[in-house]
């Protein structure tokens, strides 16, 4: 039973990667009892396309062994009938090999169990990054741009069609350990990319002119810690020197008016802006890759929850971006985006006025190195659920966020510098 | 005198979570919660020697009933120097607000005639899940943090009941239904989630109202 699982499965891998349908297709089982029943199978291996199973070649069969292959859905009939008159004991081991194949894709059996519609784990996850990756080559590429504090590999994905002199645009989620809404929307918008990319014309567009560096979990560690011990859980996982207190946040460790204000000294507190810029190896990952790719960013998103915002710099100070008018309009225009879909209800400003000052802030630090079209998302909702979004909103959330990015992505790209 | 504020910025928005906390410790149920729909206006009043006064406009909605929305007007002072004392709420509800009445009847009864004392914990679940038949303690949640966000904030906070860590009934002699619950409170500008117990004492005619609370020690340090 075990081999035939396996069989199946090495059939659906191979199937899923030349994308062929195996409907109405026969898979059979016959024991060759003499050399001439063994002669009828070189035989049918002569004058059609027969893929055997096991054993993997006909030129290996003998009499007495258990033979599996698989022929077309035309086929079928006259390989039965041959079979039927040579007299050789056959049995039809699975009668429609593509009804076969969508039932195991549907089966909760079936390792890894990725919903886009569920809040995965991070091994999920993990195994997600190399399964997209695997099955859009020309699409997506998964690379490693650091290690975690407890030494997980931090998976990047770049999302594009291959061309020279690409610029980029940086999104990353799942900052905020217990913000589950984050890493599902980065999710989903791979998914959109590589479902959607030859039908709809924007993301198209998007992904031939352009490349998404897209960065699923940041703070994993903390992730795997709501799903482990406290679904509370914000901060990174790393020990602070002489205190039993764990983690700093991340979101007030990058070298922005660095814990100025809006963050705590305090290694026990929930805005613990670290011993230093980047002390955190997850936020050093970050800032080094960016800063070796800065000559191709050109715009920078960080997804977060909830609230239901659209943040533009600067949280570390009052002071206004030198284009404030140009990423206020933006962000205008980016929330009706949003709201038309559903109308959820955005509001959107500088950091500091809009939600408080903050120093220590990803989307500042961008900024201030030169990517001047940053925001950060807050997502659904506004307090009833928090950070416990149900799954169900999942979907309705992530479609109205895709068209805000999309907006800004395609000003970027009609605005590039 | 009154300034005008943009309602989409913080102190607006913080001012408006406290009104909305008292209304939902005054009317709110186990069959009733009340969530900002929107914040329609907001002026600010500094009064001398006194405080902060906020002047409010809100659309408010139904959690149970999404299409269904009342207008109120509020005013929250904050008053000046202590941290400690809880601001002022005035709130003024124009129309008539869903009747209540079976439901809170309904709740009532069952609750009363379980054998076992009602205990649960983790409402929502992880994934964001409430199970029907706990809808009622997750509102009547709602009611009590409605108060302990009305008696703790300041300008500088704003509070959202992020889950129900433990409920436990306790049952009574009078005509009262008790739940003693441990709630984790999120406070938005610190970013720090708080437990705080705090009992409700709850009657289909009388309402809600809390008799004991307690803040706890820090969320988990590590």
């Amino acid at each position: 039973m075990w081999a035939l699982l396996l069989l199946i499965g090495a059939a659906s891998v191979s199937a899923h990667l030349q994308d062929l349908s195996f409907d109405g297709q026969k898979v059979f089982r016959v024991i060759p009892q003499n050399d001439e029943q063994v002669e009828i199978l070189n035989f049918l291996a002569s004058i059609m396309e027969v893929d055997f199973w096991q054993p993997d070649s006909v030129t290996t069969v003998r009499p007495k062994m258990q033979v599996d292959f698989r022929v077309e859905a035309e086929k079928s009939f006259k390989v039965e009938d041959l079979l039927k008159e040579s007299g050789m004991e056959y049995q039809v081991l699975i009668d429609n090999l593509q009804a076969a194949l969508d039932a195991q894709f549907d089966s909760k059996v079936r390792t890894a169990g990725h919903s886009y519609e569920k809040y995965n784990d991070w091994d999920t996850i993990a195994a997600w990054t190399a399964d997209i990756a695997a099955q859009n080559p020309d699409l997506v590429s998964r690379s490693v741009i650091g290690e975690t504090y407890e030494g997980r590999p931090m998976y990047l994905l770049k999302l594009g069609k291959s061309g020279s002199n690409k610029k980029a645009i940086f999104v990353d989620c799942g900052f905020h350990a217990r913000e589950w809404i984050s890493p599902a929307f980065c999710q989903w918008f791979v998914k959109e990319a590589v479902e959607t990319y030859g039908k709809d014309t924007v993301l198209t567009t998007l992904l031939n002119k352009l490349d998404f560096y897209v960065l699923p979990v940041v703070n994993i560690d903390g992730y795997v810690y709501t799903w482990t011990n406290d679904r509370m859980w914000r901060k990174t996982r790393s020990k602070n020197a002489g205190t039993v207190c764990v983690g700093t946040d991340p979101n007030r460790n990058f070298d922005a008016g660095w814990c100025t204000v809006g963050a705590s000294k305090s290694p026990c507190a929930a805005t613990y802006c670290g011993s230093a810029p980047e002390s955190e190896k997850e936020t050093k990952a970050l800032a080094d890759f960016i800063r070796e790719h800065l000559s191709t960013i050109k715009a920078y998103l960080t997804i977060h929850s909830y609230s239901q915002l659209l943040l533009f710099p600067y949280s570390y100070t009052y002071s206004l971006p030198s284009n404030y008018q140009e990423l206020n309009s933006i962000a205008s225009a980016a929330s009706k985006q949003l709201a038309s879909l559903h109308n959820t209800k955005y509001t959107y400003g500088p950091g500091a006025k809009t939600i408080y000052p903050a120093a220590g802030g990803s989307d500042d630090w961008a900024y201030d190195l030169g990517i001047k079209y940053s925001f950060t998302f807050e997502l659904r909702d506004t307090g009833r659920y928090g950070f416990l979004l149900p799954e169900s909103q999942i979907k309705p959330t992530c479609e109205e966020t895709i068209l805000a990015v999309k907006y800004i992505a395609n000003y970027v790209l009609e605005h590039l510098y | 005198r009154a300034m005008e504020l943009p309602t989409s910025h913080f102190p607006a928005a913080r001012a408006a979570a406290v009104a909305l906390g008292y209304l939902r410790y005054l009317r709110g149920g186990p069959g009733r919660g009340l969530d900002l729909r929107e914040l329609r206006r907001a002026r600010r009043q500094d009064v001398d020697d006194v405080g902060h006064k906020y002047y409010l406009e809100l659309e408010l909605e139904d959690v149970l009933d999404k299409d269904r929305t009342v207008n109120c007007t509020a005013e929250v002072l904050y008053h000046l120097g202590s941290k400690s004392r809880a601001p002022d709420v005035q709130v003024t509800v124009q129309g008539e607000l869903r009747s209540t009445e079976e439901a809170d009847q309904e709740f009532y009864h069952r609750i009363r005639s379980l054998e076992k004392e009602l205990v649960a914990e983790n409402i929502p679940d992880s994934h964001g899940n409430v199970p029907p038949a706990l809808q009622p303690i997750h509102l009547l949640a709602g009611v009590a943090s409605g108060y302990l966000i009305w008696q703790n904030s300041t300008e500088n906070t704003k509070f959202h009941l992020a889950r129900v860590k433990h409920v436990k009934q306790v049952k009574r002699s009078d005509e009262d239904l008790q739940f003693d619950y441990v709630v984790l409170l999120h406070e938005m500008v610190s970013q720090e989630v708080i437990p705080w117990e705090v009992t409700v004492l709850w009657h289909p005619q009388r309402g809600a109202r809390v008799s004991r609370d307690q803040r706890q020690p820090g969320h988990t340090l590590g």
